[in-house]
């Protein structure tokens, strides 16, 4: 356990050195808040820019205050999840190319801690930014909009966590199962996109897709109510966070650390 | 007693076969060098000694290994190219490793303290490593290698990357690690070997085609010459020695006569009398000691 705990704070130190502690935070807080702010100012913001046309009748409806959080959140599945890919794709694979995985790994190392240990770090990371990014959300929708009940602000947090938490985790997976960063996060990615697209699409076969969360999460705030397929989406979620970790260890320790 | 044994090693990499086939022991206590031109499969085979890599064929057995064949505890690495975290400080660095092996965080402190001063860069403990210079790197590879009181230290060309006082520094460090530790090292230079090492393998072409102590080399390969320079040289000195019973050719080269013996004991007794009743001015007598150099042109190049 102290040698999982030396891991783990090298991990956490290393992304206050490299600032990640600072730019992961601010950019989550950016994406979400936008959102409230524009849907705001928008009726100033055209009017500024020269306005509609003469004899243009354009009422603007003012949206609920849960569609202005929802659409906030929405940023979290596209921009967030690009941001967590780029920002751990290269978390083993980065460090076996470079060579110091072999340095630290001749030493009695756990495979399972050392891999464990990075994916912990970065999931310490993706879960402070977003509750920071997405309260800032909350609190400027409050006071722009309307309070949404914070219960369904903690519910819909922790749905959009356990997304991100699967695009983390399988992010962590191929960056050890790869050699190439850059090839992790573009399999990453498109794989996160191809699930999203094809659960919203067929959205009436794989509603326990672990993509579905966001909408779930999206319909609690627009519609007060939890969809009942929260449940096994969440399940799903889970179950694939613990299967990939765990062939992440699975594959790390098979594979030859001197390229 | 002996540390590990390694038998029938063999190693390929995509059907090409690099390492063919090694057998051999390294005792407790003793410095090994493993010696061999570049791509002779020096670095493969500390490799797979430091678990690394996984051999194709043959076994490595540490006696002292962990029921489930780990002997990640028992060995400290040196890679050619040692790298780290460059955020870290190496003061930082030695402590984080220090832990990972299995120190406490006082015990690692202290021990990378000494180390720092061992190794010569405790002034530049709080730098970062990212602004060390390459011995620096290099001392620091050697700290970490040891930091856990390993019983065997793989170092892998420790002082090839080094200018020439870097080399010195390192090679007088590994005769003071050589008390403590089995040292293994891989090198092509080799005079290092010479200088520090008891035993000496010789690699080439993935396989073993010497090995030995240093004396059981040069036994083995030992050329009986006796070298002679003369203040002046006459023309009687050369007929002399060539038509010596003892003699089986002459080299003359200026005032240097060469000569190969059939027996060194006796060549040297007696030419040294034959030179003292002729009363020739002799400047050097060298029975000539085969070097390293010599061995290594000898197994490489048939």
């Amino acid at each position: 356990m102290s040698q999982w705990m030396t891991l783990f704070n090298k991990e956490v130190l290393e992304m206050w050195r490299n600032f990640k502690w600072i730019w992961v935070p601010i950019t989550f807080i950016l994406l979400g808040v936008s959102e409230p702010l524009t849907s705001y100012y928008l009726p100033q913001i055209i009017k500024s820019v020269g306005g509609l046309p003469e004899g243009a009748i354009f009422e603007m409806p003012k949206p609920t205050a849960g569609a202005v959080l929802a659409s906030g959140l929405s940023q979290y599945s596209t921009f967030g999840v690009l941001v967590i890919v780029l920002g751990t794709m290269g978390i083993i694979a980065g460090e076996r190319k470079n060579g110091v995985a072999a340095m630290i790994l001749v030493k009695p190392v756990s495979y399972f801690s050392y891999v464990t240990s990075k994916w912990a770090g970065s999931l310490l990371l993706v879960w402070i930014s977003l509750f920071i990014g997405y309260i800032s959300t909350w609190y400027y929708t409050g006071q722009l909009f309307d309070w949404v009940p914070i219960g369904e602000f903690f519910q819909s947090f922790a749905l959009y966590g356990l997304w991100l938490t699967v695009i983390l985790t399988v992010t962590v997976f191929f960056s050890a199962a790869l050699l190439s960063p850059g090839l992790a996060g573009f399999i990453s990615l498109a794989l996160a996109l191809i699930v999203s697209i094809l659960s919203g699409a067929l959205s009436h076969l794989l509603e326990w897709s672990p993509s579905q969360l966001t909408s779930y999460a999206g319909a609690l705030l627009t519609g007060g109510k939890l969809p009942s397929d929260t449940m096994p989406a969440s399940l799903t979620a889970l179950l694939l966070i613990v299967l990939f970790l765990w062939f992440s260890v699975f594959l790390f320790k098979k594979k030859e650390l001197a390229a | 007693m002996s540390l590990i044994q390694i038998k029938g090693l063999k190693k390929s990499f995509q059907g090409n076969q690099v390492i063919k086939g090694l057998d051999f022991k390294l005792e407790k206590g003793k410095c090994i060098a493993l010696l061999g031109p570049n791509g002779a499969g020096k670095t493969t085979t500390l490799r797979m000694l430091s678990g690394l890599m996984k051999p194709t064929e043959g076994s490595i057995s540490f006696s002292e290994a962990k029921k489930d064949g780990d002997i990640r505890h028992l060995i400290g690495y040196l890679p050619q190219f040692p790298v780290f975290y460059d955020w870290m400080s190496g003061f930082e660095f030695l402590q984080y490793v220090g832990k990972l092996a299995g120190l406490t965080s006082k015990e690692a402190k202290e021990r990378s303290l000494k180390l720092l001063e061992l190794v010569g860069i405790i002034d530049a403990k709080n730098r970062r490593i990212g602004k060390y210079s390459g011995g620096m790197r290099q001392r620091l590879g050697i700290a970490q290698a040891i930091i856990n009181r390993p019983q065997l230290v793989i170092l892998d060309e420790p002082v090839s990357a080094l200018d020439p006082f870097g080399r010195r520094e390192v090679l007088e460090l590994l005769e003071r690690l050589k008390k403590e530790t089995t040292i293994l090292f891989s090198t092509h230079i080799l005079n290092d070997a010479e200088e520090v090492c008891d035993e000496i393998i010789f690699l080439h072409n993935g396989e073993i085609v010497e090995s030995g102590t240093m004396d059981d080399l040069r036994e083995r390969h030992q050329q009986a010459k006796i070298d002679l320079i003369f203040h002046r040289k006459t023309e009687g000195m050369e007929r002399t020695f060539r038509t010596h019973s003892l003699t089986k050719s002459i080299l003359v080269d200026g005032n240097r006569i060469s000569v190969f013996v059939t027996n060194v004991e006796s060549a040297r007794k007696e030419f040294l009398k034959l030179i003292y009743e002729k009363e020739w001015q002799l400047d050097k007598f060298e029975v000539s000691s085969m070097t390293l150099e010599d061995v290594f042109m000898k197994v490489v190049g048939k």
